[in-house]
């Protein structure tokens, strides 16, 4: 008897769970036969007037339309702002459009744990292009519909925005780079073209110059300034030429820039510090700096290209890794021509213009980037000028450890003596390794 | 009593599949119908309400088998073959989906297919069973229980099934299907280029164990586990061991007549509990830090350059690195976790040395012994005995300790190893932050499995060896 009932219990329990297994695929059934539903209708109003696919689209849409929006914790009542406009541009159709913050920075980590759950139009960090391009969690830009991405965007966000000559994503900022904030006080404009200067100059004050070159982010500048390549295969891992000859020069040079004992590795956190307290004059930084150096050093702030350092008595220009933030959408995206329209919105010049003007952020558009005010920011001004130097950032995941330790290393002076050639094979050995 | 009824179980063990065949041989028609039509046996004995249960039971089964199981299960072995495609049409902003196999869904339906048909099958084998003891049952004359009384057992004397089976079902859910996902996948290649529902993965059978273990120069896996795994163990048992003692010596601190206001020490440390571990234990990281405030007293006061000449620190550092180099920052993470957990054992220890039988202590002063033999064979020994158990609970806790191992190095700490940068990991990493940060920053799901069925089985075996021999003998008596 017991058994019975122990029985009935779980046949009970397995009837619920076989129901809700059915459930999840009722469900997804349903979600897509709106989709086939709408295309079918959609195809069928498309043969009176098929030059325009918006009104089609907006014949074809029948109920609300629901979208979520996922932009970060800062730029939250700016695009409240601009969805609002969005819903006011379309008045015939019925917007439900949810708005959630999540970090730029760390959008990918959030995507990719479901796709399908994702929001429809996210923000992210243009270095994180390949993972969800390779995840499938951007829509391909193949058509544009209220203005021209490609064209109005500057080349390098727009190379940056995409994978394989594809357009994945619209490009929203173009001032996610790193370059050199000083302190006029000290250092003038002749000065921050040398690093090797910088330090003399900062030495003389008993100032420090700070960067964080214990992380693959920053250490890269160094490398691909005297022409070493590093960059990312098809299958995700990274293809690194910086142990081949002329690479230990580089990492003399690095030694040699620490060896003066005024040039400084430090965390971004710690910069902010040491800017405050008045221990750094310069440091290597982006433009979420830029506010705590502008405070700090009041009229003296300042911002220019990343300086030369010495590679084997040469001076060498610094590179960079430039970075944009871009706005893709999400193909599993119930409703992937709005999700469309609203990313080209929300990217547009006058949106732009907006996010310049709410938040001090530099504009991808060509035009909005030519104003005077943004011109006229010198943080933005520098990363313009940093431009040349910089590539856009295509990085396989086995690239930063091993070169945020290569970096520790030699920030603190080799302090095992490991033969240079021998650390380069080292951190190169992990680099390259196949993504296993 | 207890032996015979032990025998009686292993009896009932062993029987299992024979009493089922008995039952299906010496069963009646009804019985044997019972094998095809599972209500058939109840019908017979005018329970019709449970054979309409258990006929529901088998159309439910057959039609989850159906619609649910068998598309599933036939792709357990590929994981599906049909990659995700989708066309995107510009003129009517829509895009059309191929119907893609998601790998990740067909092995947890799959598995929660097996699962049922588990569940299923045990039912069916209790059926036929239940169905020939009613046969008996009616055979001797007994009354057989009509629905009625059968419902209303279950909130008398088979209450404990119906309070048990919520928790059943949410154990089931939580816990073991999500388990038997994560040990399959240690079997597959499931990673970041392998991601559904964009991408398929499959199985691979033991490459991921022996990719783990093997040290070829491209793969540090097996160099960096080796490392983790010691630091990990070597972590455990320092957590552990001095916590306990610390706590202990606070606890007797606390207790001493000689100390004044006993009752606010405690409170303090108790505070100390009251504030969230991750607070405390980023601010303690910010104070540690290579420029933090710890390190401008030293500077200003002598230490850094004191440890300099004694070789601790490198000269080539202005700084005392606490939470930077590997040496140091294993010692801090130690010494901090001693601040951090020493008031939870302090609690606990005060309970247990309040309730130390006196007599024992004071007969021992009598016979001359010195505090500290007091402490040494009557303290320590009852302490050790009553928190022999939560000792090892510990001990498991501190294999898997994410909170103070993580939020104390985390974008502090960077290694100088290159062989361990090379697999990712740290020379203060547990297995478990090693994993996190492996699923986490690189989507290697599959080498976290493997990790994660390699903790499990780390942690199992300490817990089992101990707790076995610490409940080995009588030892029950010694202390009453």
């Amino acid at each position: 008897m017991k058994k019975k009932v122990c029985a009935l219990l779980l046949s009970a329990a397995m009837m619920a769970c076989g129901l809700t297994g059915c459930g999840g695929t009722d469900a997804n059934v349903g979600s897509s036969a709106p989709a086939t539903d709408s295309k079918a209708s959609s195809e069928a109003s498309s043969e009176a007037p098929a030059t325009d696919p918006i009104s089609n689209l907006i014949a074809a849409t029948t109920g609300t339309v629901e979208l979520t929006v996922w932009a970060s914790e800062e730029d939250q009542d700016l695009t409240k702002n601009l969805i609002a406009d969005f819903e006011a541009a379309y008045p015939d159709v019925d917007f439900n459009i949810t708005l959630g913050a999540e970090s730029e920075s760390t959008c990918k980590d959030t995507v990719l744990v479901d796709v399908e759950a994702a929001a429809d139009v996210y923000t992210f960090a243009d270095d994180q292009i390949n993972e969800l391009v390779k995840a499938g969690a951007l829509q391909s830009v193949s058509a544009t519909y209220t203005y021209d991405v490609a064209t109005s965007n500057v080349a390098g966000a727009v190379e940056a925005a995409s994978v394989d000559g594809t357009l994945y994503a619209y490009p929203m900022t173009a001032d996610n780079g790193y370059f050199m904030f000083y302190d006029k006080s000290i250092f003038t404009e002749d000065d921050v073209k040398s690093l090797e200067k910088m330090l003399e100059v900062a030495a003389a004050n008993d100032k420090k110059v700070a960067m964080c070159v214990a992380d693959g982010w920053y250490i890269y500048s160094f490398f691909k300034g005297a022409g070493f390549d590093m960059s990312l295969n098809a299958d995700g891992s990274n293809s690194c030429n910086w142990n081949e000859a002329g690479g230990t020069d580089v990492a003399q040079g690095i030694l040699d820039l620490f060896a003066t004992g005024s040039f400084v590795n430090m965390t971004d956190e710690e910069m902010a510090t040491a800017i405050t307290e008045g221990t750094i004059a310069a440091c290597v930084n982006g433009t979420w700096r830029a506010a705590t150096a502008a405070e700090a050093w009041g009229e003296n702030y300042a911002a220019t290209k990343l300086p030369t350092y010495k590679v084997a008595g040469t001076d060498t220009q610094m590179s960079s890794f430039s970075g944009y933030k871009l706005i893709g959408v999400n193909p599993h995206s119930d409703n992937i021509g709005w999700s469309m329209l609203l990313a080209e919105h929300l990217t547009s010049e006058a949106s732009q213009v907006a996010r310049f003007e709410a938040r001090g952020l530099g504009p991808a558009n060509i035009n909005a980037a030519a104003s005077e005010a943004v011109q006229a920011d010198p943080a933005i001004a520098a990363l313009a000028e940093q431009a040349a130097y910089a590539t856009p950032q295509r990085v396989g995941g086995n690239y930063w450890s091993p070169a945020q330790t290569l970096g520790q290393i030699l920030s603190s002076g080799n302090p095992d003596g490991t033969e240079l050639q021998e650390l380069l094979d080292t951190a190169v050995t992990g680099i390259v390794a196949p993504v296993q | 009593m207890a032996k015979t009824m032990k025998e009686q179980k292993s009896k009932k063990q062993g029987n299992y599949f024979k009493d089922f065949l008995q039952a299906v041989w010496k069963g009646d028609i009804w019985v044997k119908a019972s094998l095809l039509i599972m209500g058939a046996g109840y019908f017979a004995r005018k329970q019709i309400i449970n054979g309409l249960l258990m006929l529901a039971l088998q159309v439910a089964f057959i039609f989850m088998m159906a619609v649910y199981a068998v598309p599933n299960l036939s792709q357990f072995g590929t994981l599906g073959t049909v990659q995700f495609e989708q066309v995107f049409d510009p003129l009517t902003m829509t895009s059309t989906v191929n119907d893609y196999d998601n790998s990740f869904l067909i092995l947890l339906n799959s598995i929660i297919s097996l699962f049922f048909i588990f569940v299923f099958l045990v039912v069916y084998i209790h059926n036929i069973k239940n169905v020939y003891k009613l046969q008996v049952m009616k055979r001797e004359g007994k009354h057989i229980p009509t629905f009625k009384e059968d419902v209303r057992s279950l909130f008398n004397e088979r209450f404990h099934i119906t309070l048990l089976s919520l928790p059943v079902v949410g154990v089931v859910l939580m816990n073991i299907i999500p388990i038997l996902v994560l040990i399959a996948i240690a079997f597959t290649n499931y990673d970041q280029n392998h991601m559904p529902p964009n991408a398929l993965f499959t199985w691979v059978g033991f490459s991921n164990f022996k990719s783990l273990f093997t040290n070829s120069v491209t793969v540090t896996f097996g160099y960096a586990f080796g490392k983790v795994l010691s630091w990990t163990l070597v972590w455990a048992v320092l957590a552990t061991f001095t916590t306990f003692i610390g706590g202990i010596l606070l606890a007797k601190l606390i207790n001493s007549k000689l100390t004044v206001f006993p009752k606010m020490w405690r409170t303090l440390f108790i505070i100390a509990i009251a504030v969230p571990q991750f607070v405390t234990l980023l601010l303690v990281r910010n104070f540690f830090g290579d420029s933090g405030i710890v390190n401008t007293i030293c500077a200003n006061i002598g230490i850094t350059d004191l440890l300099k000449n004694i070789g601790l620190v490198h000269p080539n550092l202005t700084y005392i690195p606490f939470l930077t180099s590997p040496g140091w920052a294993k010692v801090m993470i130690v010494l901090i976790n001693i601040w951090v957990g020493v008031p939870y054992q302090m609690l606990i220890s005060t309970g247990i040395l309040m309730n130390i039988p006196q007599d024992q202590i004071e007969s021992a002063r009598i016979d001359g012994a010195t505090p500290f033999q007091i402490f040494r064979h009557i303290t320590m020994p009852y302490v050790l005995f009553i928190q022999g158990p939560s000792l090892i609970t510990d001990f498991v806790k501190n294999i898997n300790n994410f909170n103070v191992i993580y939020l104390l190095t985390q974008d502090v700490y960077v290694t100088t190893d290159q062989l361990l940068a090379n697999s990712n990991a740290k020379e203060v990493d547990l297995l478990v932050t090693w994993l996190f940060r492996l699923t986490n920053e690189y989507y290697n799901y599959k080498i976290a499995s493997v990790i994660g069925i390699l903790v499990f089985i780390i942690c199992a075996a300490f817990t089992l060896i101990t707790f076995s021999r610490m409940m080995k003998g009588d030892r029950e008596e010694v202390f009453q």
